[in-house]
């Protein structure tokens, strides 16, 4: 079924790195205990990495058979500009999440995001990034305790200040 | 009458009434948010509730618990992002309706035989406890391997189109499962001198990586195209439609039940085994499996919900937990003075018709609840997806946060996302995956155990394999699966129905 499909752009890529990471793997699992027994902490690693390999073998030799696709493009049909903005715009959030706090990278995050994909008024977009990050804080930070990082903004200073008024 | 009583205990006293109703409403919709875990849930209650009385708080974590189960699969079927590893399976076909217009029929099923699944769990609670953890405390490690192994050949199951890339992304699971320190002998595997890989990799954030992130991705291809107006006419299932199915869900929710009440597993793999037996049993089903079957929805959701019932059978029969919720809940119980086991049991049976009556009354209410407010959840999907999948995202990026407070598993969750959207482009099936990931302790540790027990020799496991009738058992609906899936089998099943 597989083998009647042309080859994408990129497959040939993918599934050799995937050969190429099963059979890193698999000497990494042969380097935790070798065959010392049947018990060993290395056993079910050396297995399982070991049915990677040769099924990672196997979809190889079967995308290698296949003549590659003359109607799709990496760039048009694999990873278009929105998905490698989105993947950058996911890496920058994790990096500032810690410096800047989840308040401020969470409404950046949406604002940038929303205002990239829709198009939609700056007005719009900052209402919605700030609307959504108000109900995402109440239900993780307020109702379940959930420690978010407080970077720049002094949150405990503020829900203390709104305990204080009630 | 004492029995009686104490049953009837929840739904006579109001304040108690009161918070197993709080307690499933937001239970349904902690579990529907991926990174609020159930078992979160209840950890923190235990602390809200240590100055309680023993009945309200117990009411109130079983009200959680209950509607927490149920929850995993709003999100599962409306976003294709499981609220809870449970609502894995329900994805594969839940998704596929929604794409279709019928989320809302969709959740009326779910919403249906989820309640058949719990009450028969529950049944099973009650009537037949001291036997069911009687069989389940029979149970020696070669078992749990077996029962490992039986979880593993899902694969087939789960793998679409190519069973060699099924079988690829399994073994990957499982080597991620492998990740980390050895529990046994504390020796690193695969940890290649990085600190934080000790602990093993979060399968929340793998979870929420590889169905959350990479859905989004995939999703950007099409990020302008409107979203399908989901037909909301029919949320609660015709009786026909739930008499078709009924066979099924009881037979799903025996599986959920006995699955349950084994220590060390749950209803996530419960799930999963009632998946793959429908995918088996069901013979031409409407629309096929992974494209919105029915089917695909009534066996892992009556599973799940039918393991609750059988997570509290070793709970109270022998004091040792089904799942990581009822592990919590004997912490409560120890907390207010009771010693959950067998001699609880005999010493105060009141606590466990309490008990029984406040699961059956949860249940009520997820089927309340869950029947309504449908139309105004399935709003979500008809939000427009330039909107949609930048939430998805923060959804995703704080869930998979939330759960060790941890950029480390954000980074994990966006390793995973991004290697999950390839492996999708290139035709790779996600779910056995995550499969693998489950498994993978249960099998590792449980093959050790066994084969530490027959003295390092193969020849010694078979043997106690062969002269255990339950080992027996289980070791010839392993080699049947793995028959079933030969072709010869399919071909000799063909000539019979023809």
């Amino acid at each position: 079924m597989q083998s009647s499909r042309n080859r994408r752009p990129g497959e040939l890529g993918f599934n050799l790195f995937l050969f190429g990471v099963s059979l890193f793997l698999f000497y990494s699992a042969y380097g935790i205990s070798g065959f010392e027994a049947l018990s060993a902490p290395g056993v079910v690693p050396m297995a399982t990495t070991a049915v990677m390999f040769l099924s990672a073998g196997r979809i190889l030799w079967d995308v290698l058979r296949r003549p590659a696709s003359d109607t799709e493009t990496l760039a048009r049909d694999i990873i278009p500009l929105p998905i490698i903005v989105t993947i950058v715009m996911i890496a920058l959030y994790a990096v500032l999440l810690r410096p800047l706090g989840f308040i401020p990278t969470s409404v950046l995050f949406l604002f940038v995001m929303i205002r990239y994909l829709s198009g939609h008024s700056l007005g719009f977009c900052l209402g919605t990034a700030a609307g959504t990050v108000a109900l995402i804080y109440l239900i993780f930070r307020l109702i379940f305790s959930v420690l978010m990082p407080q970077g720049i903004v002094p949150e405990g200073e503020i829900i203390a200040w709104i305990s204080s008024i009630f | 009458m004492d029995i009686l009583s104490n049953l009837l205990m929840p739904v006579v006293d109001l304040k108690l009434l009161g918070l197993i109703a709080v307690g499933t409403f937001a239970g349904i919709y902690v579990g529907a948010i991926p990174g609020l875990s159930v078992t979160m849930a209840v950890s923190i209650l235990i602390s809200f509730t240590f100055s309680w009385d023993v009945y309200p708080a117990l009411a109130l974590m079983i009200g959680i618990y209950m509607g927490g189960v149920y929850g995993g699969s709003r999100t599962a079927i409306l976003l294709n992002i499981p609220g809870a590893p449970s609502a894995i399976a329900t994805a594969m076909d839940g998704f596929p309706l929604a794409q279709q217009g019928r989320a809302g029929e969709a959740i009326g099923i779910v919403t249906v035989v989820s309640f058949i699944g719990g009450f028969i769990g529950i049944l099973a609670l009650a009537l037949f406890a001291p036997s069911l953890s009687d069989f389940a405390i029979r149970f020696q490690p070669r078992d749990f391997m077996l029962l490992a192994v039986m979880g593993i050949l899902l694969v087939g199951s789960l793998s679409g189109e190519s069973l060699v890339k099924g079988v690829f992304s399994g073994a990957l699971g499982i080597a991620i499962g492998a990740v980390g320190m050895d529990p046994l002998t504390v020796q690193d595997r695969f940890v290649f001198g990085i600190d934080e890989l000790r602990g093993g990799v979060s399968f929340v954030a793998v979870m929420i990586g590889m169905f959350g992130v990479a859905e989004a991705l995939s999703q950007l291809h099409s990020v302008n195209t409107p979203a399908v107006k989901q037909k909301i006419s029919r949320i609660i299932p015709a009786w026909p439609m739930v008499r078709k199915h009924l066979p099924l869900g009881l037979q799903t929710s025996t599986i959920g039940t006995i699955v349950g009440a084994l220590p060390g597993t749950g209803g996530d793999i419960a799930a999963l085994m009632a998946y793959d037996y429908a995918k088996r049993t069901t013979r031409n089903p409407e629309t096929p499996f992974g494209k919105g079957a029915v089917e695909g929805l009534v066996a892992p959701e009556t599973a799940n919900n039918a393991a609750v019932g059988g997570a509290f059978i070793p709970m109270m029969t022998l004091g040792i937990p089904g799942d990581a919720v009822t592990a919590i809940m004997i912490g409560a119980l120890f907390i207010h003075g009771l010693n959950p086991g067998p001699m609880l049991m005999v010493e105060q049976p009141h606590m466990f018709w309490f008990i029984v009556g406040s699961l059956m009354l949860a249940n009520c209410f997820m089927l309340l609840f869950g029947l309504t407010g449908i139309k105004l959840f399935v709003k979500i999907v008809e939000l427009p997806r330039t909107v949609l999948i930048p939430v998805i995202l923060v959804l995703s990026i704080v869930g998979a946060y939330a759960v060790n407070n941890s950029v480390t598993d954000v980074y994990w969750m966006l390793g995973f996302g991004v290697f999950g959207y390839f492996m999708k482009e290139y035709g790779y099936p996600l779910g056995p995956i995550i499969l693998g990931v489950i498994l993978s302790r249960l099998l590792d540790d449980n093959w050790r155990r066994a084969i530490i027990s027959e003295q390092e020799s193969f020849g010694g496991l078979m043997r106690g394999i062969v002269s255990s009738p339950l080992s027996l058992c289980l070791f010839t609906v392993v080699v049947l699966i793995i028959l079933s899936s030969t072709p010869a089998w399919k071909m000799l099943r063909r000539k019979r129905t023809a």
